[in-house]
């Protein structure tokens, strides 16, 4: 039941004077999980709700398995969405509300037993389908909501925000749910989310949306280790940035010239670096500093740098790395950790 | 298609709005016609004949305005000093028999105050408050009563306890605390529930009847003479100058609900149902 | 001050005008609904008023009467009020709010004197069928007034209550049911499975609550049908005014049963309302 989403330039405007999306194009390979990621306000609820057919686009295509659905109503999309909140018919038990689309599709009661059995059992609600929506807790809802879902084996599968309104400590285990049932089922899903966390752990792919616009998509770790520009970069936790002048494959900075695994074109660069990744050690790209601030974050110590110039960096060393304030290290930023962005 | 469905809404909207004026426009016309014999559509002379007739002393109108406004403002002053308590109390606490309490305030406004008031007449009569204006303000109690009580008890219950904790924290007595934080907190819910209360009162008639016993005239019952009479006009003008603290008390609640609340408002004044 | 004697200081005052003046006066009203009435030398308790008000033609052809208008007013209301609640679920919603409100808020006497002059037979109706030819005097203009139908009581009514379950429809209708419904069509319900699964499931038990009251409410009402019903048979609550009136004292008893009845009715239907409203959740 793989499919292939496409969206191509997908543009909406509620009437107000700026259009909640623009020109999102993007697409999402058979069976593979895309986040949407972005702050809450970008139009990446609004995208997801195109997609499901439950607003119409200004302009723009949505495509699912190569044929525009445009003109298809929501529910013959196969489409199915789950919602910040669970969203269960009140008035049903656990049993109908997972039957639900099985029912409106006049599947045959027997099939329909089974197939809402075996979905729940794949939420770990097995023994829940004789009760009422209100007799489960926040996170039962929404493992049962999924299961509604996934029951119809829907072309597409649909989250926005699931695992918000839960509570952190329910998060982890639904998080990890619905990575194994959608692995499981190979579903081609699109998943919203604010938090970047999630995003990350969630998705084979990210797609990063702010204003209405799509900013980057790509895997995960591209985020981190090449991300496009310093926006991008600084939202997924990079810290450090240095301004220089890329010249024969070297950029010259303020620490000197440091060499790039991956060349700088020519010309006035800005230079990234994680903090996990500078190291305390001499070598290529290495140069003196002394330690300003150390604060200790459990699993590692974030140390506060100045090197010569009065350039300031960070560093994230492994707890037992002893260093105090006014230390004096020698400090190596890997040509293979270092970034320039894009303009 | 959202768009479409839009349109065919206000359309809808439009057909509403007009079958709620619909009553309303012989009403206007009636008021200021001076002569309009069937089967013409609209007046075929126009005359201030009606608000002269009722201006006249004999019309008794001032009086029944004076007694509407007494009996009316008094019922509000007290149905709100009766139902701040008991709305703070049911809003606020958990008890035992809270159900059965909320049933018996309730009662009043479901069951019609008919049987109620005539079988208190007999003790009204015996007590001398029957045909006076305090009988009257009394048995406006019975239907006011619930009002500010329900209104104030939702009031109460969306607001929760936290800000007077806060306030008790910051070195506040229970009193302080009710006095600078609740009731400022609680006002506008206080002015929804005595715009009711005044609106409820206000539209008595058979309460009225009953225990004024045609001693204490007040609007609805001239409105009602009228009615049953024959002059159009006179009804017409009565009708309007009735009907004028409904339409006010409604353009101040719409202002007052403004768009973020209104439907929250809405639902709570509804859960409560009607004036008379 | 503990929290029990707090709650019972808070609840006083209202529980005390309460229980005065409407649960005593209406036990007043059983009292004397007994025979029990001192004033004129009988104190001696009995059946007698309801065996004659239960045995008579009169109180029979009232009560259907009553049951009638008030279930054709309660009906047609819910009906109309879930039908424009359903055309007007797009609409703008504080303009609607606005529309929907003034009936509610608007006396019913000026409502049924409104009424009376659009339907009378020299009406503004009758004016416009004479405009467009279909009548040529009053007289053949249908009477809707103080008729055996009571047609103008139950468009009084009408026009005062759709108005009142609408409000409560679109509240319900805006409310959770738009989102569910939206979830509902992602699973593959068309337009009639969402509202016959879900939406009408969802809104019912408010409008069902809602058509509650305007059914006790036209029930035990009285000023509309004394204003525009016919002289016989009256509505109850017009019946038991006139048994009261009556200058003959000892027809009191029965005017008081009659009141009991129609309080014991209405006082059921209350039962069921404020059931539901808790099965609801509401507080």
């Amino acid at each position: 039941m793989s499919t292939r989403l496409e969206i191509q330039d997908l543009t909406h405007s509620y009437g107000g004077d700026r259009p909640a999306l623009s020109g999102l194009t993007l697409s999402v390979e058979p069976g593979e999980l895309v986040a949407l990621l972005g702050p809450s306000g970008c139009g990446k609820t609004t995208a997801l709700k195109i997609i499901a057919g439950l607003l119409s686009p200004t302009a723009g295509d949505v495509r699912i398995g190569g044929r525009s659905v445009l003109n298809v109503p929501p529910e013959q999309r196969e489409a199915a969405m789950v919602f910040q909140k669970s969203l269960l018919f009140p008035h049903m038990t656990v049993e109908s509300n997972v039957g639900f689309g099985l029912r409106m599709r006049g599947t045959p009661r027997g099939e329909m037993r089974e197939r809402v059995e075996r979905a729940l059992r794949r939420v770990h609600m097995g023994g829940f389908a004789t009760r009422k929506p209100a007799a489960l807790s926040g996170g039962q809802q929404q493992r049962v909501a999924l299961a509604r879902a996934l029951v119809t084996e829907p072309r597409l599968l649909l989250l926005d925000e699931p695992l918000s309104a839960l509570d952190a400590n329910l998060r982890e285990g639904m998080r990890g749910l619905i990575k194994e049932v959608q692995r499981e089922g190979k579903h081609t899903t699109v998943f919203v989310t604010h938090d970047q966390e999630e995003a990350v752990i969630l998705a084979d792919r990210i797609a990063l949306v702010t204003d209405g616009h799509l900013r980057m998509y790509d895997r995960p770790e591209a985020f981190y280790d090449r991300p496009l520009n310093r926006e991008i970069a600084e939202f997924f936790g990079a810290a450090n940035f240095l301004h220089g002048q890329a010249r024969n494959g070297t950029v010259e900075t303020p620490l000197g010239a440091l060499k790039l695994a991956i060349p700088a074109t020519s010309g006035e660069v800005t230079l990234t670096i994680r903090p996990e990744a500078v190291r305390l050690e001499g070598g290529e790209n290495s140069f003196s500093a002394r330690v300003r601030e150390a604060t200790y974050l459990g699993t590692q110590v974030l140390y506060g740098l100045e090197a010569s110039g009065g350039v300031a960096l960070k560093a994230a060393l492994p707890p037992h790395t002893r260093l105090t304030v006014g230390d004096d290290v020698l400090v190596r930023l890997p040509a293979e950790s270092l970034w320039a962005l894009g303009r | 298609m959202d768009r479409k469905n839009r349109r065919r809404g206000n359309l809808g909207l439009a057909v509403a709005a007009l079958l709620v004026a619909l009553p309303f426009l012989p009403l206007f016309l009636w008021s200021f016609a001076g002569e309009w014999r069937f089967p013409a559509l609209l007046p075929t002379g126009w005359s201030l004949r009606g608000f002269q007739a009722l201006a006249e002393p004999g019309s008794r109108v001032i009086e029944a305005t004076i007694n509407s406004l007494v009996v009316g403002g008094a019922a509000t002053a007290a149905s709100v000093a009766v139902g701040l308590p008991a709305g703070m109390a049911l809003g606020r606490y958990e008890f035992r028999l809270k159900g059965l309490v909320v049933f018996f305030v309730l009662l009043p406004i479901l069951v019609p105050p008919l049987a109620s008031t005539m079988g208190v007449h007999l003790t009204f009569i015996r007590l001398g408050l029957a045909d006076t204006a305090f009988g009257v303000f009394l048995v406006h109690l019975v239907p006011t009563v619930p009002y500010t009580t329900v209104i104030l008890a939702s009031v109460f219950a969306e607001r929760g306890v936290e800000l007077e904790e806060a306030a008790r924290t910051l070195g506040a007595t229970p009193w302080q605390a009710f006095l600078r934080v609740t009731l400022p907190g609680v006002a506008p819910g206080v002015a929804v529930a005595a715009l009711f209360a005044f609106l409820v009162s206000w539209s008595q008639y058979i309460l009225t009847v009953l225990i004024g016993g045609g001693n204490v005239i007040t609007l609805p019952m001239l409105l009602f003479s009228a009615a049953r009479g024959s002059d159009p006009v006179l009804t017409s003008v009565l009708a309007l100058i009735f009907v004028l603290p409904a339409i006010l008390a409604l353009v101040a609640a719409l202002r007052f609900l403004k768009a973020g609340d209104a439907k929250k408002k809405q639902e709570g004044l509804l859960g409560l149902g009607k004036v008379s | 001050m503990g929290r029990r004697v707090k709650i019972t200081l808070l609840l006083a005052p209202a529980l005390l005008v309460v229980s005065v003046l409407f649960a005593g006066g209406l036990s007043a009203a059983v009292v004397q609904s007994l025979g029990y009435l001192p004033a004129i030398g009988r104190t001696e308790v009995s059946l007698d008023a309801y065996r004659e008000v239960l045995g008579s033609r009169d109180f029979l052809d009232s009560l259907l009467l009553t049951v009638y208008v008030a279930g054709a007013s309660t009906g047609i209301s819910t009906v109309l009020a879930v039908l424009s609640a359903l055309a007007l679920r797009n609409s703008a919603g504080r303009l609607s709010a606005a529309i929907f409100q003034l009936p509610v808020t608007i006396p019913h006497l000026v409502a049924a004197v409104g009424i009376a002059l659009v339907v009378s037979q020299t009406g503004l109706g009758a004016r416009v069928a004479a405009a467009l030819g279909l009548i040529g005097e009053p007289s053949e203009f249908p009477a809707l007034l103080f008729d055996r139908h009571s047609i103008g009581i139950i468009l009084t009514y009408v026009w005062k209550e759709v108005p009142f379950i609408t409000l409560v429809a679109l509240a319900a209708l805006r409310g959770v049911a738009a989102e569910l419904e939206e979830v509902a069509q992602t699973l593959g319900a068309n337009r009639w499975q969402r509202f016959w699964y879900v939406v009408f499931p969802v809104i019912a038990p408010g409008v069902v609550a809602a058509s509650l009251i305007v059914f006790a409410f036209t029930f035990g009402a009285f000023e509309v049908p004394y204003l525009l019903g016919q002289t016989y048979p009256t509505i109850l609550p017009v019946m038991a005014y006139n048994e009261y009136r009556s200058i003959d004292l000892s027809s009191r008893p029965a005017a008081m049963a009659i009141n009991v009845l129609i309080a014991l009715i209405t006082a059921l239907f209350a039962a069921a309302y404020l059931r539901l409203g808790r099965g609801l959740g509401r507080g």
